[in-house]
């Protein structure tokens, strides 16, 4: 019984972030920006948490500093993708690659350090002081990680029940129809990268203070990208992508689990590799499907 | 637009970019005039620099014609990258492992190289055209895969022992079998990278193939009513950039490498993307965007030397251009 909960605490806790960015990010892909700046927003808002966090001694300031830092990021990008009609791809594959350089830079010329950073302040804990059983495991969530199912139902409240959600979803699967019909589609995108953006900038703050307390470059290595997997084989919809994001920390936990207990000297590296393997099973499956949809 | 417009065009968004980046290490406290000199002494004016320019322009150029043919065709191939990686490994372990005589062995190694690339794109070619798995993702993943197979390979079955360190590689390959010393370029090399551009320039301006892969990006409906084959076509596109991108990899492990390094070029591949896109999606212009790229990447290794602006500085200057390159800055101010 142990195994199996630490086994389900890791899952949790790897899952939280790619589940919270999945979800978020399901507002850009609704609103038909295929959002592939979402890494280096994770990675940005990863950086300002440690950065923030550890000059004011406060998580929770910390927390802030990194939701804004990824809605500044969004309002650029949307600039970018809006109003001077860049490729969305491209622009988003810009954005990531300024973030991880950014961060690289910011932590050399800002805190003279290379390659990584410690944090001084972590998230605090729901449950603490338990030192054994189930509770000892469970009490090593953040309360990101308790806030999550929150997270996941406020945005299917949003994207589902609200006019906003179905102003998002008219934006990006007619875009004239909705422009037609009075909605201005320009802010309806800003307000869905903005959301998507803030999801970043929890899952980054999660990322950074949450599991690992510090700051490496290129923390995020894909989990924005598995996001994006996760949400096409959710089908756009937010707890089926959630679903799909706790299978990603299920595989990390996994992977974990295999680093440390394997004896028959399979190479890390190959063990490492489960999660973008799986990635491409995701797409080509969720692909396959659509395909078939279309046909019918 | 006529061909002076759309070099304005191509032109403003990196003025732009970089007027930018340059604005933005003035207010954290650098002295942009030593950058801008260190920059030009990095990739031009140093001793050896233009070399290096060139050097780091190879690559990007080989990736970035092969890009070309998936772009022209609507797909978006990014997995340049992993190709690359996956042609030095293929290379290297033709150059390492069967050893024969230089005229077999090397050709061996350079098509090695080629053919590695190519399986790598085409099985992502293969997923989207068959499944449609989204490429972007898939090619994305096939990188990481890809770092992570060369980083097995550099520290076990091909293993340097007197490598000790962060950086694994593989052992040096046998010297007779280099088409370059480690100054990054030889006559051969820039012969061979000269044929790849022609051939890239014909298949892709002057042939059948051409004219249907664009068809097919641009129209992919109409293409299928005229009786093109359009998932062939595209399938045949990612088998293209596959083989650039492969020797482009091959060309890093016979020429200014010598061996597979681990993380020797992260960002490569998507350097070469930008170089697309800048150069216009046209030959000639992804020439001379390559090598403006290769003068920056020159510029990286040399800029710590002479400045005190840390290097990641000109990757910011580079994820900067790839967001300023598709804006459309006329078009928008000739609207208002």
């Amino acid at each position: 019984m142990e195994f199996l909960d630490q086994f389900t605490v890791t899952t949790l806790r790897s899952a939280t972030p790619i589940v919270i960015a999945a979800v978020f990010g399901l507002f850009s892909i609704r609103a038909g920006i295929f959002h592939l700046g979402i890494e280096g927003l994770m990675l940005a808002s990863a950086f300002a948490a440690v950065a923030v966090g550890t000059a004011s001694g406060s998580a929770w300031i910390g927390l802030a500093a990194a939701i804004a830092v990824a809605l500044l990021l969004s309002v650029i990008y949307w600039f970018f993708i809006d109003q001077l009609r860049a490729d969305t791809v491209i622009a988003g594959l810009g954005l990531t690659a300024l973030c991880v350089g950014g961060t690289a830079f910011a932590m050399q010329a800002l805190f003279d350090q290379r390659g990584q950073m410690a944090s001084t302040v972590r998230l605090p804990r729901v449950i603490s002081g338990v030192d054994e059983g189930l509770l000892s495991y469970v009490s090593e969530l953040t309360v990101l990680t308790w806030a999550t199912p929150l997270l996941i139902v406020l945005a299917w409240i949003v994207l589902r029940r609200t006019h906003l959600g179905l102003q998002i979803a008219a934006v990006g699967d007619y875009p004239y129809g909705a422009v037609a019909a009075g909605v201005d589609a320009s802010r309806v995108r800003l307000v869905a990268i903005l959301l998507t953006g803030f999801g970043c900038g929890i899952a980054g703050c999660q990322l950074a203070i949450g599991d690992v307390a510090g700051f490496a470059e290129n923390m995020t290595n894909g989990r924005g990208f598995f996001a994006l997997a996760a949400m096409l084989f959710g089908g756009f919809s937010a707890i089926a992508t959630a679903l799909a994001g706790l299978f990603f920390g299920f595989a990390d936990a996994f992977g974990i689990f295999l680093q440390l207990n394997d004896r028959s000297g399979l190479p890390t590296q190959f063990v490492l590799m489960a999660p973008f393997l799986l990635t491409i099973l995701i797409v080509t499956i969720s692909g396959a499907i659509r395909q078939r949809r279309d046909r019918l | 637009m006529n061909r002076v417009g759309q070099g304005a065009a191509a032109i403003l968004p990196i003025g732009i970019a970089v007027a930018t980046c340059m604005l933005l290490f003035a207010l954290a406290g650098y002295d942009i005039i030593s950058v801008i000199l260190g920059v030009t002494e990095g990739a031009l004016t140093g001793f050896g620099s233009f070399q290096q320019t060139l050097r780091w322009a190879m690559p990007l150029l080989l990736i970035a014609l092969g890009f070309l043919f998936c772009l022209r065709a609507g797909e978006f191939n990014i997995g340049g990258q992993g190709q690359m990686m996956m042609g030095g490994l293929g290379s290297v372990a033709v150059a390492l492992l069967f050893p024969g005589p230089v005229w077999i062995a090397m050709p061996t190694a350079l098509l090695a190289g080629m053919l590695c690339g190519l399986i790598w794109s085409g099985f992502a070619g293969f997923l989207k055209v068959r499944y449609h798995a989204d490429e972007v993702i898939v090619t994305l993943m096939l990188n990481f895969i890809a770092v992570l197979l060369v980083s097995w390979v550099t520290t076990g079955p091909l293993k340097d022992p007197a490598v000790r360190g962060e950086t694994a590689s593989t052992p040096k390959i046998d010297s007779a079998l280099r088409l370059g010393g480690s100054d990054g370029i030889s006559p051969t090399l820039l012969i061979l990278v000269g044929l790849a551009i022609l051939a890239a320039w014909v298949i892709a301006e002057r042939s059948r193939m051409g004219v249907q892969l664009r068809y097919v990006g641009k129209a992919p409906q109409a293409a299928r009513w005229q009786g093109m084959a359009v998932r062939r076509l595209k399938f045949q596109a990612y088998l293209l950039a596959g083989t650039f991108a492969g020797l482009a990899g091959a060309f890093e492990v016979l020429g200014p490498n010598g061996r597979l390094v681990t993380g020797a070029t992260p960002t490569i591949g998507f350097t070469a993307i930008v170089v697309t896109i800048v150069g216009l999606s046209r030959v000639p212009g992804i020439v001379i965007a390559a090598i403006f790229f290769g003068g920056l990447q020159a510029a990286i290794l040399f800029l710590p030397i002479v400045s005190d602006l840390p290097s990641s500085g000109i990757k910011i200057l580079e994820g900067m251009i790839a967001l300023f390159v598709t804006a459309e800055f006329l078009r928008h101010w000739r609207q208002r």
